[in-house]
């Protein structure tokens, strides 16, 4: 509840748990840096922060989502049929502007579906958004046809991969992203209807909010950032593969919770949910470059997960008196 | 006598096998507080649920001002003048007392079209509205979630007031509250009656209810089993209605 109140003061305003995410991070660092010599490279600071940009644009949808007591774990095979779409438009005439455009145009589209079936069907998000997972998997399939999209042109790169007075593009589309939504959470309407629906749909229903419009808009929020998350993600590596995506919502959720946004609902810090996905970033190559193999990558998100959740609902339940000693 | 601000006919509402209530006709007039009186599961919730828009009815039609209305949901019911108190008091814990009191009908000013909260305005009127109702809150910036029972009852309340309604409902008020927070609620009763607002009280507190109500209503197994003026009518006599005792109920659930 804290988090929301601090949050409330300033874009980037930090309560306790954030900055010990900060300093999760630069120990992070340090511990690497001095377990291997590939490590503290500005080569591979620009690999993390490259490696981030995709889970930032997810993790902020996601944030808005689990914070209304939502949740989506479809996002990745979302951002594939946004990279499918994106690569036959590239793949025709290579048009950039149309290129640019399919993105989001398809996350908005399939965040509408999401949406209809999660909040107009009543289907509980967890369960609808698993079966639509299932079905895009075989559309990905389908549309692939078993084999990658890959040597895509480079005109889409040419305009993503440059900087904007010295600001690189993605960071810039990031910011951007997170300023809006900051605003729009902390400083309009939404952003209230967002967090009392997550508090309690009943009661936000008997206060005379539209929950079935701010519920219907979070979902299309989310899919229209996971279709700009999908135009980074072909510009970068200018293909597509089968398996795409398939840790970016067991990834995104993790970061999410990791920067203190309530799995239950009703309370969220995006500056949380950056800094969370920095940490996660940081520790998957920091542990990839120690020789663990990425295989063991999910491991550290899945753990991460149960230890963040295993420790809030300890720390809950546990006397007050415990805990204030334990803080003191 | 004036025409009056609400009437309710022959509602019936359903959940499903379980009809909560039936045939229900009822008027509720300005300037007067109407007391609903009835035992547990009687109906006096899912009632005025219907008249707040929280609920649509399964039969029966309500007219507001000579005009009939269909509210499909609670903000339709908010902006015919309809105020409730929600028995669970419908408050967001997370947010401030502030937020809650403006909930879904926030003020805003418009830059670029984008609608932006005006935070101060807000805060400023409910500083205004808890002085009103001489509510103690140390800190309104505080999660409503940390407030105590009858603080939370003052933020519901600021709600309502906030709405400048022509009626409001309140469903048990009193129940957690201690004496002297009680005494304020009573007396705000009388005084939004007296400014002409037409007020719906629910509570299982007969005193209570003959200190402030004029018109007292019964409420059993999801009809209306009485209706008396409070002037006309005693302590005993409302236990009977309410029990079923009394000779009257006993007619009544005989032809049926
Ligand atoms: N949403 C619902 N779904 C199904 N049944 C309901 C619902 N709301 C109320 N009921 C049923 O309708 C009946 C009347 O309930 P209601 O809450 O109106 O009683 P009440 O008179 O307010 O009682 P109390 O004094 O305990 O508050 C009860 O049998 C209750 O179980
Ligand atoms: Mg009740």
């Amino acid at each position: 509840m804290s988090a929301v109140r601090q949050s409330a003061n300033g874009v980037f305003s930090m309560n306790g748990r954030e900055w010990s995410l900060l300093v999760a991070c630069l120990l992070a660092i340090v511990i690497f840096s001095v377990a291997s010599p590939h490590y503290a490279t500005s080569g591979n600071a620009a690999t993390v922060l490259r490696n981030s940009v995709e889970l930032l644009l997810t993790g902020l949808g996601m944030t808005l989502l689990l914070a209304m007591g939502g949740i989506d774990v479809s996002i990745g095979i979302v951002m594939g049929l946004a990279a499918i779409a994106i690569g036959r438009v590239l793949g025709a005439d290579g048009n950039p502007a149309l290129a640019l455009l399919v993105g989001p145009l398809v996350g908005a589209l399939l965040g509408c579906v999401t949406a209809t079936v999660v909040v107009l069907g009543r289907v509980p998000a967890i369960v609808g958004t698993l079966g639509l997972l299932g079905v895009y998997r075989t559309a990905v399939f389908v549309l692939l046809g078993g084999q990658w999209l890959s040597g895509l042109p480079s005109s889409l790169t040419n305009v993503l991969a440059t900087t904007v007075l010295g600001v690189p593009v993605p960071a810039l589309v990031i910011a951007i992203a997170y300023l809006i939504i900051w605003l729009a959470l902390r400083r309009t309407p939404y952003g209230l209807h967002l967090l009392a629906i997550g508090n309690s749909e009943e009661k936000a229903r008997l206060s005379g909010i539209p929950v079935i419009k701010t519920r219907f808009m979070t979902f299309l929020i989310s899919g229209f950032l996971t279709g700009i998350a999908a135009t980074f993600y072909v510009a970068t590596y200018r293909n597509v593969e089968m398996t795409i995506g398939s840790t970016l919502a067991l990834d995104a959720i993790a970061a999410v919770i990791l920067g203190g946004t309530s799995i239950l609902g009703g309370k969220c810090s995006l500056i949380g949910t950056v800094l969370g996905v920095l940490l996660l970033r940081i520790l998957q190559n920091g542990l990839l470059l120690i020789g663990v193999p990425s295989l063991w990558q999910p491991v550290v998100t899945g753990v991460l997960i149960i230890g963040v959740l295993g420790f809030e609902a300890v720390s809950n339940r546990l006397p007050l008196g415990l805990i204030q000693r334990a803080r003191a | 006598m004036t025409e009056p601000f609400l009437v309710a006919k022959n509602i019936a509402k359903r959940f499903g096998a379980l009809t909560a209530l039936s045939n229900v006709d009822l008027e509720i007039r300005s300037g007067e507080v109407l007391a609903l009186l009835g035992d547990n599961g009687a109906g006096k919730s899912t009632f005025i649920k219907i008249l707040a828009g929280a609920h649509p009815p399964s039969e029966g039609e309500l007219v507001i001002e000579g005009k009939s209305v269909a509210f499909s949901s609670p903000k339709d019911a908010a902006s015919s003048g309809i105020a409730t108190i929600f028995q669970e008091l419908a408050l967001s814990e997370n947010l401030s007392i502030a937020e809650n009191v403006f909930l879904g009908r926030e003020l805003k000013r418009s830059i670029f079209g984008v609608p932006f909260l005006k935070r101060q305005e807000m805060r400023q009127r409910v500083d205004g509205l808890l002085k009103e109702l001489d509510a103690h809150i140390s800190d309104p910036e505080a999660p409503v979630g940390s407030l105590s029972g009858g603080q939370r009852q003052a933020v519901a309340i600021c709600r309502a007031l906030n709405l400048n309604a022509k009626l409001v409902i309140m469903d048990e008020p009193t129940a957690a509250l201690a004496v002297a927070e009680t005494r304020k609620v009573l007396a705000l009763t009388r005084r939004l009656a007296a400014r002409g607002c037409a007020v719906v009280l629910i509570s299982h507190n007969i005193s209570e209810v003959f200190e402030v109500a004029d018109r007292i209503v019964v409420f059993r197994r999801g009809r209306k089993v009485a209706e008396r003026l409070a002037a006309e009518t005693n302590h005993e006599e409302v236990v009977s209605l309410i029990t079923g005792a009394h000779p009257d109920v006993r007619a009544l659930e005989k032809t049926n």
